[in-house]
């Protein structure tokens, strides 16, 4: 039987204090977990995004036009043409600012606040004056990164 | 001083905080305010809490350790009260709440399970099976259709891949259900289409462990499946 690779599968013993596995139950740890409403929440930056950016749905002009495109490229793969093509028709609107918004828009938020997880604690103190923009400017550039598959 | 709480535990679980910080900078002392039944884990609060690695991680710590010796009750992060007296009035009020609770959750564990599908197999997968999406593909690729054509296709996609997350969410959670006493969905963010969590019974937990690894390997390589465990149990406190 052959193994198929199975991208973090390996379940991590002891549960996930490892940083990068810190990541992937962010959301069980600032949303889940017992809530005892006598105490007081800190308000704390980052948690808020997260919400907000959950509830992003996926019927929307942005990812419209977003699935469109990709489904054009996928038919490109014989001959690469169609992109000029593709430009007159929804290449202005999508250019002007929406595209690949729709995915970075739901991953963004997550994405700020990983980045102050995965940062080096050397760079703690510098990251911390630096969080919120960073995350926002990083959100496009860190595109490429994630869907490496492509 | 403000105080920090990060877990309940029943007074005879033996809370061993040794080599664990708690929050903050520099790392704040643990310590336990016990009532007759139940105690709580906590710290001095520090003035600046973020949800950043070294916070969210000390939380987490604490979490593991105390589960590693019996059952805990997380406490979601960031909670805070005035002074132990506070802390203290807490476990007496809801003392049978929190203990029928910990008992319900004894030699249980959170596995928690991420999924994504690479998009592109995904779109390829529905412009193959749906001859209208093939169709006003065509008619972009081609120069044929009117500016209306992207929107269309990109809405026709939208509800396809909706209507077979939906299905992969139920195929996936409906196989694993029967390994686990409790499950929980969440909003899935970023790439994934399913985020959920399930209540495992120690004994349940290789059969789950073994079932999760059948259904990684059938769905294929265009699926990552991230599975975390076993974990405090966040998701059903």
């Amino acid at each position: 039987m052959t193994v198929v690779p199975q991208s973090g599968g390996a379940v991590a013993p002891g549960g996930g204090a490892g940083s990068g596995n810190l990541y992937e139950i962010l959301d069980l740890i600032l949303d889940r977990g017992l809530v005892i409403d006598v105490f007081v929440r800190v308000s704390l930056v980052g948690i808020e995004l997260l919400k907000i950016d959950a509830r992003i749905v996926v019927a929307s002009v942005d990812t419209y036009l977003r699935f469109a495109e990709a489904c054009n490229r996928l038919d490109l793969e014989a001959g690469r043409k169609a992109p000029s093509q593709l430009t007159d028709i929804v290449g202005e609107v999508t250019e002007g600012g929406s595209h690949g918004k729709a995915k970075g828009a739901l991953s963004g938020a997550a994405e700020a606040v990983s980045d102050a997880l995965k940062g080096d604690s050397d760079d703690e103190e510098h990251e911390e004056k630096q969080k919120e923009p960073a995350g926002r400017r990083e959100r496009q550039a860190r595109r490429p990164a994630r869907r490496r598959k492509e | 001083m403000a105080v920090y709480v990060y877990s309940i535990v029943a007074t005879s679980h033996p809370q061993n905080l040794n080599g664990l910080n708690g929050v903050g900078d520099p790392p704040s002392t643990l310590r336990t305010v016990p009532s007759e039944e139940l105690t709580a884990v906590v710290s001095d609060a520090p003035e600046e809490l973020r949800p950043k690695r070294r916070d969210l991680g000390a939380h987490q710590a604490v979490q593991e350790a105390l589960m590693a010796d019996g059952t805990v009750l997380p406490l979601q992060f960031g909670f805070t009260t005035t002074d132990d007296d506070s802390v203290r009035e807490v476990l007496e009020e809801r003392a049978e709440v929190y203990a029928e609770r910990l008992e319900a959750l004894e030699g249980c564990a959170e596995y928690h399970l991420k999924v994504s599908q690479a998009e592109e197999a995904l779109l390829r997968q529905i412009l193959l099976e749906s001859d209208q999406a093939r169709a006003l593909n065509e008619q972009i690729t081609s120069g044929t259709g009117g500016p209306e054509v992207p929107l269309a296709l990109g809405e026709l996609i939208a509800g396809e891949v909706q209507a077979r997350e939906e299905q992969l969410v139920d195929r996936i959670v409906g196989e694993l259900r029967g390994f686990a006493r409790e499950e929980r969905l969440s909003q899935a963010t970023g790439d994934d289409f399913l985020s959920v969590s399930f209540l495992v019974e120690q004994d349940n937990e290789k059969s789950f462990l073994y079932a999760e690894q059948e259904l990684a390997q059938e769905l294929g390589e265009d699926f990552s499946f991230r599975l975390l465990g076993p974990l405090p149990p966040y998701s059903f406190v």
